[in-house]
């Protein structure tokens, strides 16, 4: 105690030992905060350095992906042009500015930037919230656009991820007006993890997204056909049905492209190996019973509809609206 | 140990943990999408739509466009993403510009220092 009252006057020098202790310690203390902070920042990235995820090459880059700088504002359409037209759809960034701008909002909308590709004729597809779907995509040859957020505040930022340096733990994008932006993982982590993680792939209808999972894919050619893709729908259908061949939401879509289209023959075949195998569908014996009836076969059409309507269920209504058309049109023809 | 930089980096940190919070997270044919829904969800749904494209064509004209582009945006969308930009058009992120160096090269800064050993 004497000691130390001894030095008083040169407390707060580094050379007093009990203060250089206590700096360890708030040293040390800091660095444990600092350590448990980059896990709760980073936490993908901190996952990703564990190990490379397997069936992934250490680097990738997508040198062919076009770029178009971006003009003020307006990352979105050169964001999504850069994805289409890597999709093999000719485009550009000025033709987009309708499809996906809002002037007051100086930006573009995610839900538009899905919308928009699919007026393409591609099929748009949100990646699952994940890093290593990421670097899958990239590693299929698929340029991902990704939402970030670069400010403390509304810096919302569309860029396109075009490849990856594992080992080095860098990304690649096309983003603003650089044409190849090297980011950190975690650098891009902390600035795409404020969007939840978003990110999108546009594909040609043919190709699927190497991380697809069953339901959203399915969902996201329903999208495309109801935009009035039929004919792409048909193609991302018929692709979707190799790879899960028991999908009936599938089997029905693609049915209902072929009717779309006008291939009454198609969707029938379609339509009868399905209830093949899914006999109390309602939703197929309806379309069934409509496509037969379409070709003006209608005394064929008339048990399918029977039975669809005895199934029941939530389509009731517009089955029994079917039946009434058909029984119609085989009493006009007496 | 640079104690100015260690504050710098605290200071980020408190900055950036503070803002953690805000992460957002044809005729007779029934549809692929009608398969999993509901009737009355189904019947409700398109009632709905029927206000909810309008609508939100119109809030698309107020924010700036012509009706015609408004029109052909809205028949792009899923009945859920038109839901989805009815309830929230205004609240929903508008990606616009890379404007955040200063942000950016504090975050490469703070990575720089913190993973100074490389990635692995």
């Amino acid at each position: 105690m004497v000691r130390l009252e001894r030095r008083l006057p040169i407390r707060g020098s580094p050379t007093n030992p009990r203060n250089a202790r206590a700096v360890a310690g708030v040293f040390v203390f800091a660095c444990a905060l600092l350590l448990a902070g980059c896990a709760s920042f980073w936490p993908q990235t901190a996952q990703l350095a564990e190990g490379l995820p397997p069936g992934l090459p250490e680097r990738v880059e997508l040198s062919e992906v076009p770029f178009f700088p971006q003009v003020e504002y307006q990352c979105g359409p050169a964001a999504l042009a850069t994805a289409i037209v890597a999709s093999g759809v000719k485009v550009t960034p000025e033709e987009l500015v309708p499809q996906v701008y809002l002037p007051s909002r100086k930006g573009s909308l995610q839900i538009e930037m899905m919308a928009a590709a699919r007026r393409h004729g591609l099929v748009s597809y949100q990646l699952a919230p994940r890093f290593e779907d990421l670097l899958r995509e990239l590693a299929a040859g698929t340029p991902v656009i990704v939402l970030q957020n670069l400010t403390l505040g509304e810096g919302w930022h569309y860029a396109v991820a075009v490849g990856y340096d594992y080992p080095a733990g860098k990304l690649v994008l096309r983003s603003g007006e650089t044409e190849r932006q090297v980011l950190p993982f975690a650098a891009h982590e902390t600035f795409w993890k404020r969007s939840g993680y978003w990110a999108m792939v546009a594909l040609p209808p043919g190709r699927m997204p190497a991380t697809a999972e069953e339901g959203r894919w399915l969902s996201s050619i329903a999208a495309l056909e109801r935009a009035g893709g039929a004919s792409g729908a048909r193609v991302a259908y018929a692709a979707f049905l190799e790879r899960w061949p028991d999908n009936l939401g599938a089997a029905i879509g693609l049915a209902n492209a072929h009717h779309a289209l006008g291939e009454l023959r198609e969707a029938e075949r379609v339509l009868r190996a399905a209830e093949r195998r899914d006999p109390n569908s309602a939703i197929v014996l309806n379309n069934l019973a409509q496509t037969l009836s379409d070709q003006g076969r209608d005394e064929e059409a008339l048990p399918f509809i029977e039975r669809a309507a005895a199934a029941g269920g939530p389509h009731a209504a517009a089955i029994e609206e079917t039946r009434r058309a058909i029984l119609e049109r085989i009493s006009r023809k007496k | 140990m640079n104690t100015a930089w260690a504050r710098g980096i605290c200071r980020l940190l408190i900055v950036l943990m503070a803002l953690a919070p805000y992460q957002v997270a044809q005729a007779g044919m029934i549809g692929t999408d009608q398969l999993a829904a509901p009737a009355s969800q189904a019947e409700r749904d398109t009632v709905l739509n029927f206000v909810t494209r309008g609508d939100v064509a119109r809030q698309l004209q107020a924010l700036g466009l012509d009706p015609a582009d408004a029109k052909d945006r809205v028949a792009a969308m899923t009945d859920q993403e038109v839901q989805a930009l009815a309830a929230r058009i205004d609240s929903l992120p508008a990606g616009a510009d890379a404007v955040g160096v200063l942000f950016l090269i504090l975050v490469l800064a703070a990575i720089w220092y913190v993973w100074r050993g490389g990635f692995r």
